[in-house]
């Protein structure tokens, strides 16, 4: 502690590069941090115009603003830009700029790399929106890139495939940074087992990624040379198989669901605890929960392809591995829920957050465990059921807990405390506006309308336009989350140290705002 | 936190109490005694090994169980 009020920050470290090239040339944890959270918001609200097309399509049957071919381009690029450019690179940033400070390590291992793996993510991203606007638009063969279809694609599946390699090469990267840091850079004193929970999960996030990142390169690659260079991995006229593809992508997809979840459990194993003023109710099993929901998350794969066509033992294989997830991820809730047992509880906006974390994923929980069962999914493959489900799991899940993790530790970024009414409207609109949005699509679903439509039958119609309504209402209310943050970098009142008073962890003894170096003398952890 | 137990040989884990540490981390739960007598015993080798050859195990049982119900 002493040795960060020390160098509090600039003149100590020499010449240091201002304006824009201080964010071009940085090493630094917390800038890097800072810039990945930046883009994953930029591309957020990118991602959520695509959505807001989608809904305002949808909100009447018959075409409304665009043509079949545009709108499937709108779903497939709303759900690349979330997944790749939005959650999974705000995951990242909250790991630079939380992991150094809460294990007591001055900065990432790599800090070179850490650097390069962000710097790759805007010129992906700027391929992914540019490839709206090459001939034929941009892929529209859906997130998951299926064949035959992407096989058949104009260049704009070319600029994707281009756009995923490199944003894969930057999660493995930065996976490597992590793990490295995790693991040699702890204070002294810190075993694995007093890591705070957010390293925890987000080491073996960091695992998940380096075994799955290869396997989506190898699937887009194969994608690549099939459609430019007279392979035929997919193609069942020259051998190939177009499954061949699906089982590979979900090999990577499915843990790819954990990737974009469990950093997310990790924050909300910090914030429930401190404003319950209790310590996390089974530390280590929480710990074995989320070691267990990572291997687990290998051997679930083709549930996602129940109706492709496989002998019954293999779907009911992958149904009861599927719905054993269930045990681990309800070990999780429940403690969760024994945390905040007899706790001192009080509710300020991260805490609301992570109360709607845990309330609206369990039901996206619960939907999971109805789609598992194969008989009932052969029903609802590529419904508004399944729609319905990983928005509950994404959206009130992922992104509720990066909403949660960002009020959480704003004071200490900033040094201000953010205005508690605004995250107060903010978390409530969202919850409300989600809801709204998300729950009609079970019973759109379940009545059989069809996902990557944009037009559907008259008896679909009450469904979608509460779900638009829901969707603009959604939408509009990220803006109050912009200006929340806006409004607390610019100032607002004093953030103390240990901004809350229930909170424990090396973070919360140095200074706020966070000097540019943190724990260059390690504290000893007792 | 970590407790030194004198009457424990330090590093010495027994398959059984690895497999027992494994298994109950596969579910999610493991006792706090438990738990802190791991910290102790129990190395990194140990503990992926066993989580593999449990992986395994788990896999195999739930292939011999989806046969037995389809056969």
């Amino acid at each position: 502690m002493d040795a960060a009020h020390v160098h509090n920050g600039h003149g100590a470290h020499g010449h240091r590069n201002t304006g824009l090239m201080r964010w071009v040339t940085t090493t630094n944890h917390k800038d890097i941090g800072t810039l990945y959270l930046v883009f994953s918001l930029t591309m957020f609200f990118i991602g959520g115009l695509l959505a807001l097309g989608i809904r305002a399509e949808l909100f009447q049957p018959g075409l409304q603003f665009w043509q079949p071919e545009f709108f499937n381009q709108l779903t497939t690029m709303h759900g690349l830009i979330m997944v790749f450019g939005a959650i999974m690179p705000a995951f990242v940033g909250f790991a630079n700029w939380q992991i150094p400070m809460m294990i007591g390590a001055p900065d990432m291992a790599f800090a070179r790399m850490n650097n390069w793996s962000f710097w790759l993510l805007p010129p992906a991203a700027l391929l992914l929106v540019a490839s709206f606007f090459v001939p034929g638009g941009a892929t529209a063969a859906g997130w998951t890139l299926y064949a035959p279809l992407s096989t058949q694609m104009g260049p704009g599946m070319d600029l994707a495939i281009f756009a995923l390699h490199i944003m894969g090469a930057s999660s493995i990267m930065g996976s490597i940074n992590i793990i490295t840091t995790i693991l040699n850079m702890r204070a002294p004193g810190m075993t694995l087992m007093k890591m705070p929970l957010f390293v925890w999960t987000w080491l073996i996030t960091a695992y998940l990624l380096i075994a799955v990142m290869p396997v989506l390169a190898g699937a887009i690659t194969m994608l690549l040379t099939d459609r430019h260079f007279g392979t035929n991995f997919f193609n069942a006229a020259g051998g190939g198989d177009p499954v061949l593809f699906q089982h590979i992508f979900w090999f990577f997809g499915h843990p790819e669901v954990y990737i974009m979840i469990l950093p997310g459990f990790g924050i909300v194993s910090q914030i429930v605890p401190t404003f319950s003023r209790k310590p996390l109710f089974g530390y280590s099993s929480m710990v074995y929960a989320t070691a267990s929901i990572a291997i687990l998350s290998f051997i679930v794969w083709a549930h996602h392809m129940f109706t492709v066509g496989m002998p019954a033992a293999t779907q009911l294989f992958f149904m009861y591995a599927t719905m054993l997830i269930a045990v681990p991820t309800g070990v999780k809730v429940f403690n969760w829920i024994a945390t905040m047992w007899k706790g001192s509880l009080t509710f300020e906006t991260p805490m609301l957050f992570a109360c709607g974390f845990i309330f609206v994923f369990s039901i996206g929980g619960f939907t999971g465990l109805v789609l598992a069962i194969t008989p009932v999914d052969i029903q609802l493959q590529d419904t508004y059921y399944v729609v319905a489900h990983f928005h509950y799991v994404l959206v009130a899940g992922s992104l509720f807990a990066l909403f949660a993790g960002a009020y959480y530790w704003l004071p200490k970024w900033t040094g201000h405390l953010y205005d508690e009414r605004l995250g107060k409207w903010h978390f409530w609109l969202s919850m409300i506006f989600f809801n709204v949005t998300f729950f009609p699509m079970h019973f759109a679903g379940l009545a059989g309308m069809p996902r990557r439509v944009p037009d559907y039958a008259l008896q679909f119609a009450d469904f979608n336009m509460i779900s638009s309504i829901g969707a603009f209402g959604f939408g509009l209310a990220q803006l109050i989350f912009v200006y929340a943050i806006v409004k607390c970098v610019r100032g607002g009142e004093k953030a103390k140290d240990k901004t809350w008073e229930g909170a424990e962890g090396l973070e919360w003894q140095v200074p706020s705002p966070a000097p540019y170096h943190t724990w260059e003398t390690p504290p000893v952890i007792r | 936190m970590v407790v030194s137990d004198p009457a424990a040989d330090p590093r010495k884990a027994t398959p059984l109490q690895v497999a027992k540490a494994v298994l109950s981390a596969f579910i999610g739960i493991r006792r706090r005694a438990a738990h802190e007598r791991d910290l102790v015993t129990l190395t990194p080798v140990q503990v992926i090994v066993a989580g593999v050859v449990a992986a395994v195990i788990f896999v195999l049982s739930l292939v011999l169980l989806v046969r037995f119900i389809t056969s």
